[in-house]
């Protein structure tokens, strides 16, 4: 029974939150926004093509130009408009944060289920890997992928898999040996249930939910850092639509064209900002301590 | 004392371990990914000179030898600091990352100098006024500067200061320090010309420090802020606060000395780690602001394909964090008594 009630407790925190936090609200509006435009970019935006990266037939005339009625984000040295280029970006963004978050969070909840089970070397050598790679930030990862392998999706997205997923394996392996230690687990181990089952229905789904919480937040801390990796020149090519590439692009002509780096980092924070709130908002209601009642006594 | 002896050297052992561990996956990845290993580690060498320089690389690494001879040999390259030229530079690896170390180290801890105190105290502040205007704004203060884009607030900070015809570009200004005759010792140029009792420098890299240094401090203010508000407000609700007011105790004394002092190991547990991520945003506001620095070499490393100078900047990050890790931890048991290690 208790795999039901879990759901119902994640929905209720939801329902509640949605009822009495406003921290909550903003969240939701911001990453539904960004998730709106993700999906809508290409409708919406003005010059699709130069969104991508395609320098317009009347670059010449247009290049530089400040943010005005025409052009609301401005354009760029070769004349692309800012606001198209900020706006294909948003699908490109949630892409990379979406794969990076479920990837690392698949690996993570492997592992670190695992270690809390199996006791012994299986324990040792899990937390062992775990703490190699937790040792290793995702940019100068990014760093030594990029000359291993070249420029491009991959390597962003495989050295923020190599360096997120040992927080979500120490995390799961923390929750998990708790629940290890419960008696019903011992129980169903007694009573002859598989292995498989116990991990997957007594463990792993009883972990889930902090876990997932942890992950939204994550959303937010991931396209930070995926587009620091970019705004260094480490991840993606310097055409893709991306917010830390087109900064990194405005960067060159700071003093001449500020407003294109302006943009694309607004972009950043008000995403990784929704979903910060998002995340707090559920934590606070599923942590009973973090609702008490409150008085100062002096 | 609250902390043993054995414990330290389980600790220091356990992170050597996981420093070979690092080494070792770092040698894996010049070995499996696509490519000649020797030319990668030769940094793609072209020209009249092109191929001797790939033979070298090639004995260097012992890329002849079976897999585990050169893996222990590339430790022994490692752990001995000789991993050879870096490409970029023309010198020795290690020690053109112990004088960027040093110029990163210097900017994170002016950065934490300015962050934690005045995130904590900012947490503190709204701890005290919970549930009123004041504690949502800080709040969504600190939510704010824990989400902002750390090269983006260096731009704008960066751009803020154009009109004033004064550029924070650099560590100091060369020909002022070359006229004062000013040399490094240690490499944080704050404390050298504090020792050298030369104030125009002290004063000339501290004003160029500050930027970029605000730029850094934005996440410990957002992380401090908000974890200091929440142990804050956990502590003040305890019985001994309560206590303490039935008797009369002074408020300072209460919030300071009892509520503060529980709420500190926490503050200082999160603050270790986030000076550990911190490295990262440090390297890259050190880009901006065109400084000396690990995140020059980063990008360096990038332009000419320096595998050396990458993996030596893997190691020592590696390094960094858990000494990090270590020292906070340590302190931790040593203000904490709850806590023995």
């Amino acid at each position: 029974m208790s795999e039901v009630k879990e759901v119902l407790e994640l929905s209720h925190a939801v329902r509640r939150a949605w009822i009495r936090s406003t921290r909550f609200k903003v969240g939701a509006a911001l990453s539904s926004f960004v998730l709106l435009l993700a999906i809508l970019g290409p409708l919406v935006a003005p010059y699709p093509s130069e969104g991508m990266g395609a320098v317009p037939p009347t670059a010449a005339e247009r290049t530089g130009r400040p943010p005005s009625f025409e052009f609301p984000m401005g354009t760029d040295n070769l004349g692309r408009d800012v606001l198209s280029r900020v706006l294909m970006g948003a699908r490109l963004a949630l892409i990379q944060i979406t794969t990076v978050v479920a990837a690392s969070l698949a690996i993570g909840l492997v592992v670190g289920v695992l270690a809390a089970y199996y006791r012994g070397p299986i324990e040792v050598a899990l937390n062992y890997l775990t703490e190699v790679f937790l040792a290793l930030p995702a940019i100068v990862m990014a760093l030594a992928l990029r000359l291993a392998l070249g420029q491009g999706f991959h390597t962003l997205l495989f050295s923020l898999i190599l360096s997120w997923w040992p927080w979500y394996a120490r995390a799961s392996f923390v929750y998990a040996r708790s629940v290890v230690e419960m008696d019903y687990v011992l129980l169903a181990r007694l009573a002859g249930v598989p292995d498989r089952v116990v991990l997957l229905r007594h463990v792993l789904w009883n972990i889930l939910q902090p876990v997932l919480v942890q992950a939204i937040t994550d959303l937010g801390s991931v396209l930070l850092e995926a587009s620091a990796i970019n705004f260094l020149g480490l991840g993606l090519k310097p055409d893709e639509p991306d917010w830390g590439i087109i900064a990194q692009n405005g960067f060159k002509y700071i003093t001449s064209m500020p407003w294109i780096s302006l943009f694309p980092g607004l972009f950043i924070l008000l995403t990784a900002l929704g979903f910060s709130l998002l995340g707090d908002a559920l934590r606070e209601e599923l942590d009973p301590r973090l609702r008490r009642r409150w008085k100062l006594w002096f | 004392m609250p902390l043993s002896l054995s414990y330290l050297v389980k600790r220091v052992a356990w992170s050597i371990t996981v420093i070979v561990g690092v080494v070792v996956l770092s040698y894996l990845i010049i070995i499996l990914s696509p490519g000649d290993p020797a030319v990668k580690w030769a940094g793609h060498p072209r020209g009249p000179g092109a191929a001797k320089a790939v033979e070298q690389a090639r004995k260097e690494l012992g890329l002849d030898q079976p897999l585990h001879t050169q893996i222990l040999n590339f430790l022994r390259m490692v752990f001995t600091g000789d991993l050879g030229l870096s490409i970029a530079y023309r010198q020795p690896v290690y020690d053109v990352l112990w004088r960027n170390l040093a110029a990163t180290l210097e900017l994170l801890l002016v950065a934490y100098a300015i962050g934690v105190p005045l995130g904590s105290f900012l947490g503190v502040f709204a701890a005290l006024r919970r549930g009123k205007r004041v504690d949502g704004v800080l709040q969504a203060i600190g939510t704010v500067f824990a989400n902002t884009p750390t090269f983006w607030l260096g731009l704008a900070i960066f751009m803020a200061l154009l009109p004033s015809g004064f550029t924070a570009y650099g560590r100091v200004n060369v020909s002022l320090a070359l006229s004062t005759g000013f040399y490094t010792i240690t490499g944080l140029y704050l404390l050298d010309a504090l020792l050298q009792l030369n104030f125009p420098v002290f004063v000339d890299a501290l004003v160029r420090l500050l930027p970029p240094a605000l730029a850094v401090a934005a996440y410990p203010v957002g992380v401090c802020l908000r974890i200091g508000r929440t142990l804050m407000a956990d502590a003040l609700l305890e019985e001994y606060v309560r206590a303490a007011a039935a008797w009369g105790v002074k408020r300072r004394t209460i919030v300071w000395r009892y509520a503060f002092r529980a709420a500190l190991p926490g503050l200082v547990q999160v603050s270790g780690l986030a000076f550990a991520y911190s490295l990262v945003d440090a390297m890259v506001v050190e880009y901006v602001f065109g400084r000396e620095g690990l995140g020059r070499l980063l990008y360096d490393a990038v332009s000419v394909n320096d595998f050396r100078l990458a993996i030596g900047l893997l190691v020592i990050v590696a390094a960094f964090y858990l000494i990090v890790n270590t020292l906070a931890d340590i302190a931790q048991a040593l203000i904490d008594p709850r806590v023995r290690l």
